[in-house]
């Protein structure tokens, strides 16, 4: 990897880190309902799913702590740095995420409350902890640096070292707790998580899984720093880890299959459904094929097959994550959540930082610990950046020079892009599907306006030609919305909703006596007289109707699109009955109307 | 209030005719103000600013949609922080001066209840409190008292299911032959009854018999021993290992010690 590419690298990075401070600008401006797709119906979303994966892939480092200290295996101690490194700056992107997700971050110090039957409780717990254990664990590597060689540091130093045990003790059973409880977080939600991804052993799966993926994170970040710095790739290492990962995910794949086989949900998986073809995928190509794959030694001793198991591990873990947490989550119908473009910033910013940390700390401490005599020299296109000569192609010299630049531009450009209106795209038009006679009844009164569809359209399609027509009477859906149910904006669609103000009439007609001036039997709502039997001249003031002026009511919707067109045709074709109200408010009762 | 072991209220949706002033009521008593839509909101009319609505359901009817109170509330057990507490009659209530904003106890709800402040740059979850300060004070809360059809009882939660049994096998040919709200997530203090299905309410399918706490306990109850157990473990581990290999570097001491002497 050149020098120029690294560079490159970088900004990239750089620029999505500053494209995510200026999401926080608006999430933390506007509050969550700005920063955010969330909405009350999905109140989580892809902070939490990133949350979820940002802990599995820092599964290595109670692993290699494991490994190296309880299980005395030394020889892995050149990647327990790099583990323990990678776990930190895990934890560290799964607090500063949270700060983002919490409605009111500072109210964080209140989680000393003793919560014990919560798992969010336990995991807060387990994450603060293990997270200071990491710093404690990691800090032995920053304190060999020359600025620390004071007595006081060294001090520090020593009595970390003798630490050691107890610390590698206690991550390893704050983790195991955490890793494991982050699934059964989801324990209690049966109603929203999909039933081929949730499961009573959720934590088992969370835990087995989170072992896999942290040893994998370490087999792709070694391949990754191989080609970054060209050393430090301890390939028989990485070898071992591919045959040792089979044993968690072995456990894994058969947890989750006999779980759903024991359950009788496997039948389900194959409904053909998008949700199991996404089971099947993550299951075949994240669990059953790398675990064939690195089970057979000449597989897992080629770089390629090493890497194409490791990477395969991980998009299944991932999958595993996000699906539960957010693809497949229960949603209402009308109320999908999709995740904002501030949101999906600050989810890529913060792993983006994470990477930049790690690769200030791998180039300024003893973090990667070489298996190669010397460092290869770098390639001879580099360019020197004391003269600005380059011997190589003076384009991507240039490029490199000014790509930070052009990297603050783009990101500082960013929020303007996010103001910039979105021109409305072409609204596709099916035509109506169902009965060829709408029946609109809109209050459930029972009396229903007959609105024969069919031949509105027929006359529509033939007058004006072509799909368009249903835009005369349809406006479809919101601006860059291709499924808006109506009654989103038409909040009272699906409502009860009543434009009758009972306690009113009750008062004017004359108190309790007076029911049966409109109930002749029963007093329930069918029963009533018909509002037209009194109010032949008297129509409901507009004040007296209960709707909200955020979008039109239905009905007035309904009336405004059938009205101005009945009107001008009532004179067009000298018919004046067609603007009369009897004309569509035929006062027919439909049968059956509220199911009783 | 009257002296309630558990607070009770039972909803009759035959009688329910849908006007709305038991919402209205809630409104005015807990001060919710012009609805302000903000575009996070289900189409059910349950939001931050409304508590209560009247929904209909798939058949027809008028269903009182709200907090249901749960014996043992998802809501409370999952809140890390105890920002959602059970007064000692079983009223459901939120203190926002705790709250994180995680929204665990609106993922946890089996009936999709507590909605939060989008909008708000500080923003604290909302949900029916049954008007606790009016039952403090002796008052029935607002929807009990505004409703002209008395389709809203309220009590002690034990007579009201007895109440609710009794229409129940007065009248076999109006109602379900079930008490909503007496099983369902463990019991909830708000029960109906009615001549239509109300599973729409909750539950999305899943099987709900169960308190949702329990869900989460079963593993939670397991961390003690858990800890204990890995502790032990990784210690005892430590040590055997540790042992076998200085035993095993010292038995090759000793040979490569008496190779040499020979």
């Amino acid at each position: 990897m050149t020098r120029t590419l690294r560079a490159l690298i970088k900004d990239g990075l750089w620029a999505i880190v500053v494209a995510g401070l200026v999401a926080a600008v608006i999430r933390f401006a506007g509050g969550l309902g700005a920063g955010t797709g969330l909405n009350d119906a999905t109140p989580w979303g892809l902070w939490i799913a990133f949350k979820l994966t940002f802990v599995a892939l820092a599964g290595g480092g109670f692993t290699f702590a494991a490994v190296v200290y309880i299980f005395h295996v030394k020889s892995y101690r050149p990647l327990l740095r790099r583990a323990i490194l990678i776990a930190t700056l895990g934890y560290s992107s799964f607090v500063v995420s949270l700060i983002f997700d919490l409605g009111l971050p500072w109210h964080l110090h209140r989680i000393v409350n003793w919560q014990h039957h919560s798992v969010m409780f336990e995991i807060a717990w387990c994450v603060i902890l293990y997270l200071s254990v990491l710093i404690l664990e990691f800090s032995p590597a920053v304190l060999e640096h020359p600025w620390f060689r004071h007595p006081l540091f060294q001090r520090i130093h020593h009595w970390l070292h003798r630490l050691t045990l107890p610390l590698v003790i206690a991550g390893i059973v704050l983790s195991t707790l955490h890793q494991s409880s982050l699934g059964s977080l989801f324990l209690i939600m049966p109603h929203r998580a999909h039933p081929l991804w949730y499961s009573p052993w959720l934590p088992y799966l969370f835990f087995t899984s989170a072992i896999a993926a942290g040893m994998m994170a370490l087999v792709v970040e070694g391949f990754l720093i191989e080609r970054w710095f060209r050393r430090g790739m301890h390939l028989d290492l990485l070898t071992g880890l591919g045959k040792w990962v089979t044993l968690p995910l072995a456990l894994f794949v058969v947890l989750r299959l006999s779980d759903l086989l024991l359950r009788g949900i496997l039948p389900e998986a194959l409904d053909g459904s998008w949700q199991s073809v996404l089971f099947v995928a993550e299951i075949l190509i994240g669990g059953i094929l790398p675990l064939v794959m690195l089970a057979a030694p000449q597989i897992r001793q080629s770089r390629d097959g090493l890497l194409t198991g490791a990477i395969l591990i991980l998009a299944g873990t991932i999958s595993q994550r996000m699906s539960l947490s957010m693809f497949t989550m229960h949603q209402p119908p009308g109320m999908n959540y999709s995740p904002s473009l501030a949101e999906t910033m600050v989810a890529f910013a913060i792993p983006a930082a994470a990477i930049l940390v790690y690769l200030f700390f791998a180039e300024h401490l003893a973090i990667v610990q070489d298996d190669l005599p010397t460092p290869v020299p770098e390639a001879s296109d580099a360019m020197n950046p004391l003269v600005l000569v380059n011997q190589g192609r003076p384009s991507r010299a240039l490029f490199a020079r000014w790509s930070g630049l052009a990297t603050f531009v783009i990101a500082l450009a960013l929020p303007a892009m996010l103001q910039l209106p979105i021109t409305k795209a072409d609204q596709s038009v099916q035509r109506a599907r169902g009965w060829e006679t709408l029946i609109v009844d809109g209050d459930n009164s029972g009396y229903a306006v007959r609105f024969p569809h069919q031949e509105h359209q027929d006359r529509l399609t033939g007058e004006l030609g072509g799909a368009n027509a249903c835009l005369t009477c349809h406006h479809l859906d919101k601006p860059e919305d291709e499924a808006t149910a109506c009654s989103e904006c038409h909040t009272e669609y699906y409502q009860a909703q009543s434009i009758f103000d009972h306690a009113r009439h009750q008062q004017v007609l004359g108190g309790n006596e007076s029911c049966t001036e409109c109930h002749a039997a029963e007093h329930v709502r069918l029963s009533s007289e018909i509002c037209q039997n009194c109010h032949e001249t008297m129509a409901p003031q507009k004040g007296n109707l209960k709707f909200n002026s955020f979008a039109p009511s239905y009905a007035d919707a309904m009336h405004g699109t059938c009205l101005e067109c009945h009107e001008q045709e009532a004179v067009k074709q000298e018919k004046p009955e067609l603007a009369l109200c009897s004309t569509c408010h035929t006062h027919r009762m439909i049968s059956n109307p509220l199911g009783r | 209030m009257p002296a309630l072991k558990q607070v009770g209220v039972l909803v009759d949706v035959t009688r329910c005719t849908g006007c709305n002033q038991c919402v209205d009521a809630c409104i005015a008593t807990n001060e919710l103000g012009e609805a302000k839509h903000i575009p996070q909101e289900t189409s059910d009319g349950l939001s931050a600013d409304r508590w209560l609505s009247i929904v209909q359901s798939p058949e027809g009817g008028f269903v009182r949609k709200s907090c249901r109170h749960c014996l043992d509330a998802a809501c409370v057990s999952a809140c890390p922080v105890g920002a959602m507490t059970q007064s000692d009659e079983g009223v459901v209530l939120y203190d926002g001066e705790k709250c994180l904003g995680c929204r665990y106890c609106m993922m946890a709800c089996p009936f999709g209840i507590p909605r939060y402040e989008w909008d708000s740059r500080a923003p604290l979850i909302r949900k029916c409190t049954l008007c606790y300060e009016r039952l403090v004070e002796g008052k029935l809360s607002a929807c009990v008292d505004a409703c002209p059809e008395q389709a809203i009882a309220f009590g002690e939660r034990s007579e009201l299911l007895g109440l609710a049994h009794e229409r129940l096998s007065q009248a076999p040919s109006t109602y379900l032959p079930k008490v909503y709200g007496e099983f369902e997530a463990g019991g909830t203090a708000l029960l109906y009854i009615s001549n239509v299905p109300l599973d729409f309410l909750g539950f999305n399918g899943a099987p709900g018999e169960e308190a949702y706490p329990d869900l989460t306990w079963e593993w939670l109850g397991k961390v003690p021993a858990i800890s204990i157990g890995a502790a032990g473990l990784m210690t005892g581990l430590f040590w055997i290992i540790g042992r076998r290999m200085q035993a095993e570097a010292a038995r090759k001491a000793r040979e490569s010690r008496s190779a040499e002497e020979k």
